[in-house]
């Protein structure tokens, strides 16, 4: 049994693994495209940033903790 | 029932499923090592360009995209650049990797590149040479050997880039 539940999980391992591809650096054409950030609207991104630092007391975004002083 | 595959055997699939998964990538061409030669279709749709048709000159060859913003720095700049040095002495070979090379066509056209510039929408050059970033350029000398690989590309880059040509270049005229 222990042995069918290894060969499933390499199976799995292998196949999840096929899915996998490293994009080159002359490759990323599509991925280079305005459209295809994970932030398409750069202001837009900043404004909700700044709303978030100011109001979650964190600071800068999501990144380490500030002085929470809710000024900003 | 025992398992009585030897511990090695799994051992060695193992590590042959990791190398699978995990393929090594080819290592990018250096400094003292020689360019290798290659024919390549010409973005204008003129003859096809060859490394080799440019060896007794100092070349600087050049892997651009249209939607790389430092590559697009970079072209109006090395245009410059070229006409600094004597055309038989130095020349820039550029390689465009777009898939849609009409973007890039464009590009060439409105900033009035006068270089020429291969089109490789395989990406069969920059898998040749290594290329681990875009832009990346190759300054090799008139015997063909990489001197020198420069990665990305900002407006400062210019001029320690000049004075590298220009050694290559003066080193052959003594």
């Amino acid at each position: 049994m222990r042995r069918l539940i290894a060969s499933f999980l390499l199976a799995a391992l292998i196949v999840a693994g096929a899915g996998c591809a490293a994009v080159k650096p002359w490759e990323r054409d599509v991925l280079a495209r305005p459209d295809m950030a994970w932030e398409p609207d750069a202001l837009e991104a900043k404004r909700n940033a700044h709303v978030h630092y100011s109001k979650e007391a964190a600071l800068p975004g999501g990144g380490a903790g500030g002085g929470g002083c809710g000024c900003n | 029932m025992k398992c009585t595959r030897p511990r090695s055997r799994r051992g060695a699939a193992l590590a042959l499923i990791a190398g699978l998964l995990f393929a090594v990538k080819a290592l990018a061409l250096g400094d003292g090592q020689k360019a290798p030669d290659f024919k390549a279709p010409s973005l204008d749709g003129g003859k096809g360009l060859s490394l080799a048709a440019y060896r007794g000159k100092v070349v600087y060859l050049d892997f651009w995209a249209s939607w790389c913003p430092p590559c697009l720095t970079s072209l109006p700049l090395l245009e410059e650049l070229r006409k600094e040095f004597p055309s038989d002495q130095f020349q820039i070979l550029a390689v465009n990797v777009d898939q849609d090379f009409e973007k890039a066509r464009k590009f060439l056209e409105r900033t009035g590149v006068g270089y020429p510039s291969a089109s490789d929408p395989k990406g069969r050059l920059p898998e040749l040479f290594g290329v681990e970033t875009m832009p990346t350029s190759f300054l090799i000398d008139r015997g063909g050997v990489i001197r020198y690989v420069h990665n990305g590309f900002r407006k400062g880059d210019v001029g320690p880039l000049r004075e590298r040509i220009a050694q290559l270049v003066a080193a052959h005229n003594k």
